[in-house]
């Protein structure tokens, strides 16, 4: 059989990254080369980076030029009604936001415009997160679907709601069939309750899909309950981890070290895991707890801290760079994870190969993975600190948590990933054949 | 027509370095020596050494009828000692004139007496003995951190031997008597409380280089004009050093104003005098009750620039709930250590307050942001608290009871 030719969506890519989600998007890309022939393309590239395997294509990097025979072949779908997005918007901030502008053009339909310089010249500028993300979405998407049409592929797939757009004209454009993935969702991000057109974006992409693969089966029943997608085409696959290279730090200080990790927003329950931590320390002063990471909500639970006088106990160490992050975590006794929805959680996955245990939230998708780690809801930090306690004071239960952390590593990696994916692509080529 | 008294505040804190987490256990000195070495040096050159020179000439040409009052802290003495003895020189020769009193407070400019009276006294104990050492003086008056007073606090400084003490002449307590008056504290016998005059030192201190004041600009004779129609006894000018040529910079003509304003006051006729010389020339016929600690500082001139959010408190807290340990242990530099991160700018930099007071916070700060001043600061008592920790497995010494008591002035005020 013919290799399978994928043309793959995404936004961040490492070096350029902001998340889990560039790392995610990489791992998958290098064991799905090993199958399938791969082109990706994001918005951004460095330069001079190759990868084995694949071919990345960042829009930063395009000429004009290069979609010069396509301009004009094609009418936009999605979003031939959006002239404008408004600017300022936060994939975190839980307020609503609406396209504001909707203009028709007479005729109701637009052609496919022209792609100038000044519209590739915006994906080398500014964040890819910053002011002006909607209208980079946007643009994405117009050019993505261009690239195309100049592309021989048998599926495509496309990585989180800044893709999905995208992801969705190229379907349109091509009539190949569309894999979305779901790394994260408005849902992990901003709550139950938001709405607004990143919320829409996703709902539209995934009720376009022809197959959602969540992160995991939470965030599998997301998409089927809260975004109402057809259960029969969501398949969850577990992320991989790439393996670490794991040392230990002799700890400078006596007292045992319980780690959080991560952003400091609410999606992640940075406020459970001081009232875990008072609770912990109420009975057990032999411990200190570290809070590592930024966000939003760092002063609030810099003052909530002090509040409940964990000062002195109670670390933040604001941002660290990855170097200083496996410092930390060489150092650590448990890994603490209250995330409130946390579609996979990989930082539980990178602390367990450092055999460190893990006390993490039922909501989160690597407490399907990870199937020795203790567990609790979110909201039941009585119960977080019993295991926190347990861990410190029990010796068997930790070795026992370890070994079992080890076993469920071994089975997380992206080959394992790779060939489920694989197998979905197969099923939907097939399907289409028929 | 008042005499005027003239008292100026010398003090530099040590500030610490960004203490993050990865130093608690392994990095045992907390202080920034090269920062604090720089900012005295700059403050020595703008201000120090040219208003030493300015006082110095006017005692001189004053024929000693210019007399001024110094408080200088026990921090910023050792400062000057370690980085600069040139600056340490040029106060010790001022005070030999005999014409600058020095005046007594705690060695660490801190807080102690809101938490505990031992330590408040152990702290002016060590700084009437480098006065002693350094400038071969005995004050006979006390100024407590930032103008810090209440009832409480006078008792304390006359069981402590004192016969006056400086406090903000605050209007909600006044309540509209004057504050160029000597005043006495309830239950004490002899003491006698100085109080600041808030409109007159504000002018110098803040308003000079105002220029939408009305006054604006303020020349030395104006000045000496309203000292000649004040009422009272006594105006007292209440300031801090770096006032001058620092907080006032040299452009805005304050080198100029206090080269003149000795003479043009001698020219109204009024006497120049000192807290030490007042308490015995003036009677305090009147009581001032003050039960609330008040300050100097903020709009608020309470508490509120030390103590006014949770992390000031637990960190001020914390530090002094180690005092029993640390004293047990009879580790006089750990002690040393531990007096320094009591000093009250520690918790000034943490505070969160907005406004005119809160950019003056910031002005001030070694830091990015309060936040940060109150990490680092907890991170160092983090590794204080284990050295002690090691000390006392050592040493063999019981682990101390924890007790929340304080007996300070929060709770017998």
């Amino acid at each position: 059989m013919n290799r399978l030719r994928v043309l793959k969506l995404g936004w961040e890519f490492p070096p350029l990254i902001n998340g889990g989600l560039g790392i995610a998007c990489l791992g998958l890309s290098q064991a799905l080369a090993k199958h399938v022939d791969l082109r990706v393309i994001v918005p951004r590239a460095a330069p001079d980076t190759q990868f084995e395997g694949f071919e990345l294509t960042g829009l930063n990097n395009l000429r004009v030029e290069e979609l010069q025979t396509v301009e004009g072949k094609y009418r936009y779908e999605s979003f031939a009604q959006i002239d404008r997005v408004p600017i300022h918007l936060d994939p975190y901030d839980i307020s609503e936001t609406t396209a504001e502008q909707i203009r028709m053009e007479p005729g109701g339909e637009i052609r496919f415009s022209q792609t100038t310089r000044n519209q590739l010249e915006q994906f080398k500028m500014g964040e890819l997160y910053g002011a002006d993300l909607g209208t980079k979405v946007v643009e994405f998407s117009k050019i993505a679907a261009k690239l195309a049409l100049l592309t021989e592929f048998n599926i495509v797939h496309a990585h989180d709601w800044m893709t999905f757009l995208a992801g969705v004209e190229v379907k349109k454009a091509t009539g190949k069939p569309l894999v979305l993935h779901v790394h994260a969702s408005q849902y992990d991000r901003a709550g139950a309750d938001a709405r607004g057109w990143i919320y829409d974006i996703e709902k539209y992409g995934m009720e376009e899909a022809d197959a959602v693969i969540p992160v995991s089966r939470y965030t599998g029943q997301i998409c089927s309950g809260h975004y109402g997608i057809d259960p029969a085409k969501v398949h969850p696959v577990h992320n991989g981890a790439e393996p670490v290279e794991v040392f230990s730090t002799r700890k400078k200080f006596p007292e045992k070290l319980v780690l959080f990790l991560g952003r400091l927003t609410a999606q992640k329950g940075p406020e459970f895991f001081l009232e875990i931590a008072q609770r912990v320390l109420d009975v057990n002063k032999n411990v200190r707890f570290v809070m590592a990471g930024t966000g939003e909500r760092l002063k609030p639970l810099i003052e909530s801290g002090a509040f409940r006088g964990l000062g002195g106990y109670f670390h933040f160490t604001g941002f660290l760079n990855k170097e200083k992050v496996n410092e930390l975590l060489s150092m650590t006794d448990i890994y603490c994870m209250p995330s409130v929805s946390e579609p996979f959680g990989l930082s539980a996955l990178e602390a367990a190969q450092f055999g460190i245990p893990a006390v993490i939230s039922k909501q989160s998708g690597v407490a399907e993975v990870l199937k020795g780690a203790l567990k609790a809801d979110f909201w039941d930090v009585e119960l977080m600190a019993k295991h926190i306690i347990d861990l410190l004071e029990d010796d068997e239960l930790r070795e026992r948590v370890v070994k079992q952390a080890a076993l469920d590593m071994a089975a997380s990696t992206w080959d394992a990933a790779a060939e489920k994916v694989v197998a979905i692509y197969e099923d939907l080529v097939h399907a289409s054949v028929r | 027509m008042p005499d005027v008294c003239l008292y100026f505040q010398v003090h530099q804190p040590n500030r610490l370095i960004p203490y993050d987490f990865f130093r608690i256990g392994e990095h045992a000195f907390y202080e920034d020596d090269g920062l604090n070495g720089e900012v005295l040096s700059k403050v020595s050159e703008k201000c120090y050494l040219p208003a030493n020179a300015i006082f110095q000439k006017a005692i001189e040409d004053s024929k000693g009828r210019f007399r001024m009052a110094l408080s200088i802290s026990g921090t910023v003495i050792e400062q000057m000692a370690h980085h600069r003895p040139d600056v340490l020189k040029s106060f010790q020769d001022l005070v030999a004139t005999g014409n600058v009193e020095l005046l007594a407070e705690t060695y660490y400019h801190s807080l102690a007496i809101l938490h505990s009276k031992k330590e408040f006294e152990r702290q002016v104990d060590k700084h009437l003995e480098i006065l002693e050492d350094t400038f071969h003086v005995r004050p006979r008056v006390f100024r407590n951190t930032e103008l810090i007073y209440n009832n409480a606090i006078a008792a304390q400084a006359e069981t402590m031997g004192f016969d006056g003490i400086l406090a903000e002449g605050v209007p909600w307590v006044l309540n509209g008597q004057s504050p160029n008056h000597l005043y006495r504290a309830p239950h004490v016998s002899q003491l006698k409380t100085i109080l600041r005059n808030v409109g007159l030192s504000d002018d110098l201190g803040f308003r000079f280089s105002d220029k939408t004041w009305l006054e604006y600009p303020l020349t030395p004779e104006k000045f000496a004009g309203w000292l000649a129609k004040a009422p009272g006894d006594v105006v007292n000018l209440f300031l801090d050093y770096e006032t001058i040529g620092e907080h006032q910079w040299k452009d805005t003509g304050i080198f100029d104003f206090w080269s003149a304003l000795p003479e043009a006051v001698l020219d109204q006729d009024i006497k120049w005098v000192t807290p030490g010389e007042i308490v015995d020339i003036f009677r305090a016929s009147k009581e001032y009750d003050c039960h609330w600690p008040t300050s100097w500082a903020d709009a608020e001139r309470d508490l509120s620039a030390w103590t006014g959010n949770v992390m000031q408190q637990e960190a001020i807290a914390k530090i002094h709930r180690l005092e029993e340990e640390v004293l047990a242990a009879k580790d006089p530099d750990l002690a040393h250590v531990w007096a320094k991160m009591q000093t009250s700018d520690h918790f000034y930099w943490m505070s969160t307050k907005g406004g005119t007071d809160g950019s003056v916070h910031q002005y001030f700060s070694p830091y990015g942001s309060p936040y940060d001043a109150y990490i680092y600061f907890m991170n160092a008592l983090a590794d204080l608290q284990i050295r002690l920790k090691r000390l006392r497995e050592d040493k063999a010494i019981p682990e101390p009871v924890p007790h929340e008591e304080s007996d300070g002035i929060s709770s017998i005020g």
